[in-house]
């Protein structure tokens, strides 16, 4: 613990630590920020359901498009990257700086696992024919997830430099677990935000005989 | 160490030993001169440097404002081109409303909220100081779009191959201040090698889209800010229920930005990716939905309006219970109208888009809830009547312009609950009626106000008092003035006069009242002018004045003028509301806290990182446009931006804090008397 972190504490009138209420706040907005986002996408996609037409004139629908195992996966991994993030601040709250390397360590894996994952995705939708130009449901999609991708994006760079300044010495005590604290805050978030995503874009594509927006396509096997 | 030398309490910043970040640079703890305002985290110092800058920008948002009005003022007049006219026009609201008076009112919510809740400071000084910077970089990005339209009017960038790839030469902004879609993006089929759809406006779009991102950032900066300050930083006893009224509307003002700006941040964002990278987000060609801009745009621009104008309705709370010698009549219930027409603002935004073929049911509904956020406006104004009714009122500068507010206010809800209903509406839209509306709304309204505090709050902020004669001439230039500039803008709407036509045939009936209203344009435009004169001359030459000349109710009269650095030499305990009117006329007396004295109060370290990281903005703001000019490696300016605000985020976070003990004048902590007159600052 450094005395440096701990020179000033000042009380505040509601007992929550500054940096904790400003995280919440930052939060709120970035809500707003996502519901924006995907309102923009799903009103697109109750406007034009049949997927795109790619550089050939083929139509696709959405359904061939996604590859829903893989998605699955990467949100599972993501989830998982939660609970390791729950297990780093708990670890540091108890101040065992090892267990916070260790699980923390977890969460950039994990989250660098999930950054693959979209790439991948990114590549192989692109070599299907959905581009950002081609069509609304390529801008949408792309700038919606990919905004969700710089989230994890920050929160890996985040907890990487996290990691690295807990071998200063200089993370510890009260702030240091304030500080590992509300990153893990900012990751729950984009983990939650994810959760919605993965429902409202990909699974609710699934749903009926012919997809919640009615894209008349004969069959969902792929 | 130098640690421990640096936290002996000392009696000016300019005894402290040299102190090393934790990344071994010397903080600037000890500077003075522009070196302190450059790396000040003082937020009384950011908020002279928000009015500094707003007010500048006041005078350019007025110079466009009055060319406009010269243009109108005679028919077929060709003072300016249509190209230009569209620029001033757009440069002109984007001006006053993103770079006049949110800053004016940042300087506001800087320099009170933390005095008015008996703080020392705000929440997170450095981030206070990102947010001025940030600003400061992004009203410069916004405003070097007109050097390029000056140097291209000049010729300079004739020689050059990429002019030819601007096939719209706008440089400057021109689209309006809500940039509508589709004129805003693009048509068409991008192109395949440089991904870029043909546009209809030039790059001054551009400018406006990555300025008003960059804006947007410092405000939402500052608005986490303050919440977390008033929540979190009163003084003991201070509860919600007794703070000031401005304070309460800057709570009610920063939830609106933290919770409205996320629209436009989406809207821009998608805007810039169809102008830069060919996306369809409105896109009509390619099935893009250009009515989505509308709504996104008010979504956030609605709840804009209120973000406007409550911080003047807080400053009008203050003046008139000071000026009439009672407390505000109906205090919880001007706090509660405030926080809903907060809430009520999000829910009116599709009455800018009556004529948009919203269908009935949303239409009506729209039409019911602009008529009810009526209410609680109508509250406030009979509030403010009640507080002055029975009152003892004294005419000062301040109370004159917070009267007119209540005038000038009310004229232009009148003429707002005109266009609440759908069907009037559809034909004023986009007419002259419009300006007179949400002119009498924001100068009748807002710029009175924000007048009003100016009036009211410089001999708290310099110590010295605005000369009143020129105060009272510039005031009466001014609301006579703009009565003269707006009034026949009423006729003119209601006689067919559309908005943003760069000129007008004669015969139309049209002539005598533009004629007029260029004049009262000169009127306001000389009145604006003398007043920030005499602000100017009174910061620097003023008549110095006692610490509370008006009789002031809230907390920050009961410090000296000007406030020391530290604020409270001893913390407040807060027993009711108006706390020190109370004090001073023989109620229950301010306790102080034992805090202070020889042991210090906690000074926070000033710092370069906040400039460094805002300096990213201007790279990435200076960058895009440039790469939508396709000004070859224009890209690495903006990766430039993106490495210097990440550096700058970066060195902030492993100097540390820092900070210092500052020594503070002794007062007897059971005394009722506000703390004695510091002699420690430097300033």
């Amino acid at each position: 613990m450094s005395q440096a972190a701990d020179a000033y504490v000042a009380p505040t009138s509601t007992g929550i630590d500054h940096k904790k209420l400003i995280m919440w706040l930052f939060l709120a907005s970035d809500c707003m920020f996502f519901g924006t986002l995907i309102s923009t996408h799903l009103l697109y996609r109750k406007l034009y359901p049949t997927g795109f037409t790619d550089a050939e004139g083929h139509q696709h629908f959405i359904q061939n498009l996604f590859n829903i195992e893989l998605t699955s996966f990467s949100t599972f991994i993501l989830l998982m990257s939660s609970f390791l993030m729950a297990l780093a601040v708990s670890a540091m709250h108890k101040g065992e700086i090892k267990s916070f390397r260790r699980n923390v360590l977890g969460v950039i894996f994990f989250g660098l696992i999930f950054l693959g994952c979209q790439v991948f995705e990114f590549t192989h939708f692109y070599h299907q024919g959905l581009t950002i130009q081609n069509s609304v449901l390529g801008s949408t999609f792309y700038v919606l997830t990919g905004t969700h991708g710089t989230h994890v994006a920050i929160g890996v760079l985040w907890l990487v430099l996290l990691y690295f300044y807990s071998f200063s010495g200089k993370l510890g005590g009260h702030m240091g677990a304030l500080d590992v604290e509300v990153a893990g805050l900012y990751w729950h978030f984009v983990d939650i935000v994810w959760i919605i995503i993965f429902t409202l874009v990909y699974l609710v594509e699934y749903l009926g005989p012919s997809g919640i927006w009615g894209s008349g396509l004969p069959t969902l096997a792929k | 160490m130098s640690h421990d030398t640096h936290h002996a309490p000392v009696a000016s910043k300019l005894d402290l030993a040299p102190e090393r970040s934790d990344l071994g640079f010397i903080r600037p703890d000890r500077t003075t001169g522009w070196l302190d305002w450059l790396t000040t985290v003082d937020h009384k110092k950011i908020g002279v440097l928000y009015g500094a800058f707003a007010m500048l920008y006041f005078l350019i948002g007025g110079v466009e404002a009055l060319t406009i009005r010269t243009q109108l003022i005679r028919p077929d007049n060709d003072f300016v081109t249509a190209r230009m006219y569209n620029q001033l026009f757009t440069m002109h609201g984007t001006t006053m409303i993103f770079l006049g008076v949110m800053p004016l009112s940042a300087a506001f919510f800087n320099f009170l909220v933390p005095l008015q809740i008996g703080a020392r400071d705000v929440a997170f000084p450095r981030l206070n100081a990102f947010s001025l910077w940030t600003f400061v970089f992004g009203a410069f990005v916004l405003n070097a779009s007109w050097l390029f339209e000056f140097g291209h009017l000049a010729g300079w960038f004739n020689s050059f191959d990429w002019h030819k790839a601007l096939v719209y030469t706008d440089f400057a902004p021109a689209n309006g201040w809500f940039s509508y879609a589709p004129l805003s993006g693009t048509f068409g089929q991008a192109d395949a090698a440089t991904l870029q759809a043909p546009r209809f406006t030039g790059v001054g779009t551009d400018f406006w889209i990555i300025g008003i991102q960059v804006l947007g950032i410092a405000s939402l900066a500052a608005s986490f800010n303050f919440i977390c300050t008033i929540i979190n930083m009163r003084a003991k006893g201070m509860t919600m229920m007794r703070m000031p009224v401005f304070t309460w509307m800057t709570l009610v003002t920063s939830f609106l930005i933290i919770l409205a700006f996320p629209a436009i941040t989406v809207a821009l964002i998608e805007l810039m990716f169809d102008r830069q990278f060919g996306a369809n987000f409105f896109n009509p060609s390619a099935g893009g939905q250009p009515v989505l801009w509308q709504h996104l745009f008010w979504i956030f621009g609605h709840p804009e309006v209120y973000i406007l104008v409550l911080p003047a309705m807080g400053i009008v709370s203050e003046i008139l219970p000071t000026f009439s010698g009672k407390a505000l009549f109906g205090y919880p219930i001007v706090v509660f109208s405030g926080a809903v027409i907060g809430f009520l603002g999000f829910a009116v935004w599709s009455h800018h888009m009556f004529t948009t073929g919203l269908g009935p049911v949303p239409t009506a509904a729209f039409a019911l809830l602009t008529m009810a956020i009526a209410v609680p406006t109508g509250v406030k104004i009979f509030n403010w009547i009640g507080t002055l009714w029975g009152g003892r009122i004294r005419f000062t500068p301040p109370m004159v312009l917070a009267l007119g507010f209540i005038w000038m206010f009310m004229c232009g809800g009148f003429s707002g609950v005109m266009h609440s209903s759908a069907p009037a509406d559809s034909q004023q839209q986009d007419s002259y009626f419009v300006i007179a509306h949400f002119h009498y709304v924001l100068l009748g309204g807002v710029l009175l106000g924000l007048m009003a505090g100016l009036y009211f709050w410089f001999p708290k902020i310099f110590g010295r008092m605005p000369n009143a004669p020129l105060a009272y001439i510039a005031s009466g230039l001014v609301i006579l003035g703009f009565n003269m500039a707006f009034g026949p803008m009423h006729y003119l709407g209601l006689a067919g006069m559309p908005r943003r036509t760069h000129t007008y045939h004669a015969g139309n009936g049209w002539e005598t009242w533009n004629y007029v209203a260029t004049i009262g344009a000169y009127i306001l435009g000389a009145g604006v002018f003398l007043a920030f004169m005499n602000l100017i001359w009174t910061a620097f030459k003023g008549k110095k004045c006692a610490s509370d000349p008006w009789g002031g109710r809230t907390l920050e009269w009961s410090l000296p003028s000007p406030v020391p650095e530290y604020n409270f030499a001893q913390s407040p305990i807060i027993a009711r509301r108006d706390a020190f009117f109370e004090d001073k006329h023989g109620g229950r007396p301010i306790g102080y806290e034992n805090d202070g004295g020889d042991a210090g109060v906690h000074m926070p370290s000033q710092s370069w990182m906040p400039l460094l990281a805002g300096a990213g903005f201007l790279f990435i703001g200076l960058g895009m446009p440039m790469m939508s000019m396709r000004i070859p490696h224009a890209g690495w300016l903006v990766i430039t931006g993106l490495a210097v605000l990440f550096v700058g985020i970066w060195l902030w976070a492993l100097e540390g804090p820092g900070g210092y003990m500052l020594k503070t004048p002794v007062a007897p902590v059971t005394s009722g008397q506000p703390s004695p007159v510091a002699t420690t600052s430097a300033h």
